[in-house]
């Protein structure tokens, strides 16, 4: 599933792509007034530390591009089977739509929904985990709402 | 340097019910979470920030030094039973730990783990009390030159130590540093990376980035193999404490682990897994039956567990006297201080010394008290190991967002939440290690500052930056550290060719 060969160059790859436009945006860094002048221009930095980025996601591009490897991870993969990406990556899109539902909704649909769309995520069947991970979800509300005073909208 | 005063206000502070009561919640939490398989004492102190939002700040620092404490020796009961390590820090403990329980021998097991971590534990407060007033009086001497000296030796060792690629660990240590750029310029108030939202105009939120960091991508690893089940035999699970007679033999592995994990611990970055692998490790190499280990005899447990237990004191000198995180875990800690308003650094033993005595005495207290909860807890927190990973995730990720919405009502935060902890998932599952990028994005500010002011001072010159006694020294010991292990070995090859 997916070699660390390949994810590893891409993500090396647009490390190196942001990073350029990071770089550029620091481009456009002014101060303004009395301070302008004090000190080292703000974009030093940032692109100081960029201009390293880049350097380590180059080589990281070489090792993986000529030795096919880093670190000793020669024939690895990302995921160990299909079942675990499916698993992992539903279980990111349900956090991400959990949190944009709380933003839209407000926190009890959120938290009401949280549980049961990971356990499907996850390819949970039993009914009895469903109902212990809604039983905790209530505790986790109740303790925040009454014991700490936690306005949960 | 000494306040009796303030001893007297902390003796009667760490007397209170209230505070006793959450040393012992702390104990009992951080060993909980401890033995769930990945959630470690980094998530265990971030899980816990929300609580001591309205604490006063000795109770709080209390409950989060019991929880590190004991999420830490709560990793090594998953280790020895079932073969997962609760933390990194008990991976080196599985090998001889889980032998010994395979072989009916787990109580022995345990009571070597638990020992070993006690006096782990006491031995690293002991040259925490020692070591960080001294450091604190030097440290008020520091200038840029040398916190920038410092900055730059904690963020190469843990590139060094995090992960196996020397560029893929630089990479995520500069990334962390890149992150902390984004904000108002503390120095001339320029808009940088703020994207046009006032939200950014402080930077991105340690807390938030540190918990998103560790608790979410752990879920979202954790997600991915929910499906496996966890089944050990409790009969083997009583804890036999070793005798005296036992202990006097591992003195020697006792007390050598003992100085690593302290060591290792105040090397600003380093965390409790590499203290563990370092002491297996030395033990090994200076056993006389080294093909023993990994077989399920008692040094392969005891050197781990004293020296991952020693790193908590180690780690927290360079926290609290100069404000640099000895350890992933106490980043958060650092981060938990600063929400109570504390600034961690050589002022803060003049500022607060109510709470340094509190800090060192409650770690006694927390070691003393972590042998009897051990003792008495241990069989019915080894039942969690069964917990199914499916109702962690789930719960885990709720508390983290409702954790980090109450520290400031902010959705923002929230966000900050979700993507450090989708960044961190994609970098971990790409074979990068998160060490190097949390300790860089606390280490960031820290970094440029003191380059900034140091080539303001200097008038550009990089050369000015070595003529700081303190500085050049610690350049010198990173040359040294980066150098020791292959000068060590070209030695060992070059003798055993002799």
């Amino acid at each position: 599933m997916l070699s660390q060969r390949i994810a590893n160059t891409v993500f090396a790859l647009l490390v190196i792509l942001i990073s350029f436009y990071f770089a550029w945006i620091a481009e456009g860094f002014e101060a303004s007034g009395l301070l302008a002048s004090s000190g080292l221009p703000s974009k030093f930095f940032p692109q100081l530390i960029l201009g390293t980025i880049i350097a380590c996601a180059i080589i990281t591009c070489y090792l993986y591009g000529i030795k096919g490897e880093a670190g000793g991870d020669a024939g690895e993969t990302v995921f160990d089977n299909a079942g675990d990406a499916r698993r992992g990556i539903l279980m990111l899109i349900v956090s991400v739509v959990c949190y944009l539902s709380w933003r839209s909704f407000g926190f009890i649909p959120m938290a009401i929904l949280l549980g049961p769309l990971s356990l499907l995520a996850m390819g949970i069947k039993q009914p009895y985990i469903y109902a212990t991970v809604w039983g905790l979800t209530g505790c986790v509300y109740l303790i925040f709402t009454y014991l700490l005073g936690i306005q949960l909208v | 340097m000494f306040d009796l005063n303030a001893l007297m206000i902390s003796l009667g502070l760490l007397a209170d019910p209230l505070t006793i009561t959450l040393l012992v919640v702390g104990i009992v939490l951080g060993m909980i979470i401890g033995i769930l398989p990945g959630l470690g004492p980094p998530i265990a102190i971030a899980l816990a920030l929300p609580f001591t939002f309205y604490m006063e700040t000795i109770p709080s620092m209390i409950l989060l030094l019991g929880i590190y404490s004991a999420a830490i020796y709560g990793g090594s009961i998953s280790a020895i039973a079932v073969g997962i390590p609760g933390t990194g820090a008990a991976i080196a403990t599985v090998q001889d730990g889980h032998k010994m329980f395979k072989a009916g021998r787990g109580g022995e097991a345990l009571g070597f783990s638990l020992t070993g971590s006690i006096i782990g534990g006491l031995f690293s407060v002991v040259c925490l009390v020692v070591i960080s007033p001294l450091l604190a009086s030097l440290a008020v001497k520091f200038g840029p030159r040398e916190y920038l000296a410092i900055s730059v030796f904690g963020l190469i060792v843990v590139v060094r130590v995090a992960g196996k690629s020397l560029p893929k660990g630089l990479l995520m240590g500069t990334l962390g540093i890149f992150l902390t750029t984004w904000g108002l310029d503390e120095l001339n108030g320029t808009e940088r990376f703020t994207f046009g939202t006032y939200h950014l105009y402080e930077g991105l939120p340690l807390v938030p980035f540190l918990v998103g960091l560790f608790a979410v991508s752990e879920v979202l690893i954790g997600s991915e193999r929910a499906l496996q089940k966890t089944r050990f035999n409790m009969d083997s699970l009583k804890v036999k404490l070793p005798g005296l007679k036992t202990l006097a033999g591992l003195k020697d592995v006792i007390f050598r682990s003992s100085i690593i994990g302290t060591i290792i611990g105040i090397i600003p970055g380093e965390g409790a897994a590499v203290g563990a692998f370092f002491a297996y490790s030395e033990a090994k190499r200076r056993s006389k039956t080294p093909e023993a280990y990994g077989t399920g005899i008692p040094e392969g447990i005891i050197a781990p567990e004293t020296a991952n237990n020693a790193t908590v004191g180690g780690a927290l000198v360079p926290t609290l006297t100069l404000g640099v995180p000895g350890s992933p875990a106490a980043a958060v800690l650092l981060g938990a201080l600063l929400i109570q308003g504390l600034t961690p650094g050589p002022k803060l033993f003049s500022d607060r010394p109510d709470l340094m005595y509190a800090i060192f005495i409650g770690l006694f207290v927390i070691n003393i008290l972590m042998m009897f909860i051990g003792l008495l807890a241990i069989r019915f927190a080894a039942r969690l190991i069964m917990v199914p990973t499916s109702v962690i995730v789930p719960t885990v990720l709720l508390l983290s967002f409702v954790g980090i919405y109450s520290v400031s009502y902010s959705f923002f935060n929230v966000g900050v939440l979700m993507g450090a902890g989708i960044l961190g998932y994609v970098v971990r599952k790409l074979g990068y290690s998160i060490a190097p990028l949390s300790i860089g994005f606390v280490l960031g500010p820290i970094l440029e500052n003191s380059l900034r002011q140091s080539l303001t001072i200097a008038d550009g010159s990089f050369v000015e930056f070595f003529n700081s006694p303190i500085g050049l020294t610690i350049y010198a010991t990173l040359v040294l550290t980066i150098l020791w292990g292959p000068i060590i070995s070209r030695i060992r090859k070059n003798s055993t060719k002799a």
